[in-house]
């Protein structure tokens, strides 16, 4: 069996519904009417020990809703998740000491105080052995950077630097499994490498399994060999992103730096020509004609520069979700 | 357990220090209003010699003990009193991914260590009752005392638990609440026994006040023989069960907030 099983798993959540206006306020004040709406509707995968998984999908697709029911914050309304043997809401206390969680948006160091006071609570919150805690500490203190940053209260802190602490805090105890809820929002440039290069190397050398959802494809590009995408609580693709990339990446972006004027291209499989600023971009379908085609074809017009790009992952994705329609 | 809890105060502590002008400015405001309860209590007594038979400082007596469990419970087990923020803010969330109980990671979440002073304060005014009521003390006295003081603690913890209970549903806080803790304490500072006969039953059989400040004290001040009364603060135990009861069914019925 493998080690993380989510079986058909739904959650309904009962929301009050009413227009806008204070008329309308006040009348719910009254009758309310409630509508059930799904956030998560009969999903099932499963995930082997040691991946990284990228969770992906749009706004309000249901993503932090399955990670709070596969850390145990949230029971759900049908079906059974499995991890590791436990029933992640049922067995939570015996469970969670196995899990470690990063919610990018809410923080659990408490915001006075130097990140290492909260660092020794956490010590006693999971009754941890006091030498295996301060090697583990220092290895995860080393790896992030953050020996000076930790000493500091943590209101003093940048976004990046506060994040940098708020991944060691939840890896504190060795857990085997660790949740990141966009893990990497709102980081510069070189937070965000920190933050990637640190879970690769965990997931290597600790065998840690980790499940990221975020909305940055560079993490996913980076972190993840396996995606799994959700839209309206759905699950629309679950596979690997190299396979995404082939089915839906066959785009090209083409840019030509001329002077001259293009006309119509009588060749199969241009997606589209614009006129930019000093020359064209085209995108191309390299399923239907190849790139040395079209160079080729271009070859009679004085061409200044050429620049061929694959599809960034960010317009597949963009691509997956009109397909779908969400 | 015990351990955690001090180590969580100690970091609350830190926390509060952090801003020192505050913090002086605050126990200082907290040694007025409680000294304007204190002085209406004082001054109702200068027109009157009694209310229905108990004087001053036996007024004053009870008074310090509902201050006392109030003020602790304010104090130590400030998580429980502002559960609705811990609710919008996500950190109940937090604690569901810690392998600890989740009223106990509460209780440890926040400590206001200011209110220390209005225990302080309840104590010495415990003290002043007690100097100056002529008591002949034996050891069912000090057994009574004792247990009066932790039953007050106990009955305001449990009510605020319950109330919190609620905010599992609604989400937020509400404002009956203080109805029963606010409301309840101040009329609970005088002895129940002085109130109508639908106050004191309320206050006995629905929110056991009663069983803290007026039975335990009829048996302390010697206005009854009854050995009964002098256990009647344990009585505040059953109530407790409701409160932890329905706190756990509302962890059942948490849908978290947010992403």
């Amino acid at each position: 069996m493998s080690y993380i099983v989510v079986d058909g798993i739904s959650k309904t959540f009962k929301v009050s519904k009413r227009s806008s206006g204070m008329k309308a306020a006040l009348k719910s004040f009254f009758k309310r009417n409630y509508v059930y709406v799904d956030a998560v509707k009969d999903i099932s995968f499963s995930i082997e020990k040691g991946e990284i998984v990228g969770y992906i999908g749009p706004n309000g697709a249901g993503k932090s809703t399955t990670i709070k029911m596969l850390s145990g914050i949230l029971l759900p309304t049908a079906g059974n998740i499995k991890v590791n043997g436990f029933n992640p809401f049922k067995d939570r206390k015996k469970y969670v000491s196995n899990i470690g969680v990063v919610f990018g948006q809410r923080s659990q160091l408490a915001w006075d105080i130097p990140a290492e006071d909260t660092f020794d609570l956490l010590r006693d919150i999971y009754k941890l052995d006091d030498k295996k805690y301060q090697k583990n500490k220092e290895e995860l203190v080393k790896l992030l950077n953050i020996e000076e940053i930790i000493k500091k209260p943590v209101r003093t802190l940048s976004l990046g630097e506060r994040m940098r602490c708020e991944i060691c805090a939840s890896l504190l105890h060795e857990p085997k499994i660790l949740f990141l809820d966009e893990p990497t929002i709102g980081l510069d440039a070189v937070s965000k490498k920190i933050v990637r290069d640190f879970i690769l190397k965990i997931n290597k050398e600790k065998k840690v399994t980790v499940i990221l959802t975020t909305h940055d494809m560079m993490d996913i590009d980076t972190l993840a060999k396996r995606i799994i995408l959700i839209g309206k609580g759905k699950i629309l693709y679950d596979g690997s992103l190299k396979k995404l990339k082939t089915e839906y990446g066959s785009y090209k972006n083409i840019i030509v730096k001329t002077d001259d004027t293009i006309k119509e291209i009588k060749l199969k499989g241009i997606i589209s020509k614009k006129k930019i600023d000093g020359g064209y971009n085209l995108i191309i379908d390299s399923n239907l004609v190849t790139v040395s085609k079209v160079v080729n074809y271009l070859s009679k017009y004085h061409i200044t520069d050429l620049d061929i790009d694959n599809e960034q992952i960010d317009d597949i994705i963009l691509k997956l979700y009109e397909d779908y329609k969400i | 357990m015990v351990k955690l809890f001090i180590q969580s105060i100690k970091l609350s502590i830190k926390s509060q220090i952090e801003y020192k002008g505050s913090f002086i400015l605050n126990g200082i405001s907290q040694l007025f209003i409680f000294f304007t309860y204190y002085f209406m209590i004082v001054a109702l007594f200068s027109k009157f010699n009694n209310i229905k038979g108990f004087t001053v400082y036996e007024v004053l007596l009870c008074f310090s003990i509902i201050q006392f469990g109030y003020s602790i419970t304010e104090t130590f087990f400030r998580g429980i009193d502002k559960f609705e923020d811990l609710i919008i803010d996500g950190s109940l969330d937090r604690f569901l991914v810690r392998p600890r109980g989740i009223l106990f990671q509460t209780l440890c979440s926040d400590v206001d260590f200011i209110k220390i002073f209005r225990v302080i304060q309840s104590v010495i005014v415990l003290i002043i009752s007690l100097i100056n009521l002529d008591i002949v003390w034996n050891i069912n006295k000090v057994i009574v005392l004792i247990l009066c003081l932790i039953s007050s603690i106990l009955i305001f913890f449990g009510l605020f638990v319950l109330t919190s209970s609620y905010c599992f549903i609604t989400l937020q806080g509400l404002e009956v609440k203080n109805v029963f803790t606010d409301g309840g304490k101040y009329m609970a500072q005088y002895p129940i026994g002085i109130y109508r006969k639908g106050i004191v039953f309320i206050f006995t059989f629905i929110i056991p006040y009663a069983f803290i400040n007026y039975y335990p004290l009829l048996y302390f001040l010697d206005k009854t023989n009854n050995t009964l009364y002098m256990f009647s603060p344990l009585l505040v135990l059953i109530f407790l069960v409701p409160c932890l009861w329905s706190f756990k069914i509302g962890l059942k019925h948490y849908n978290s907030a947010g992403s």
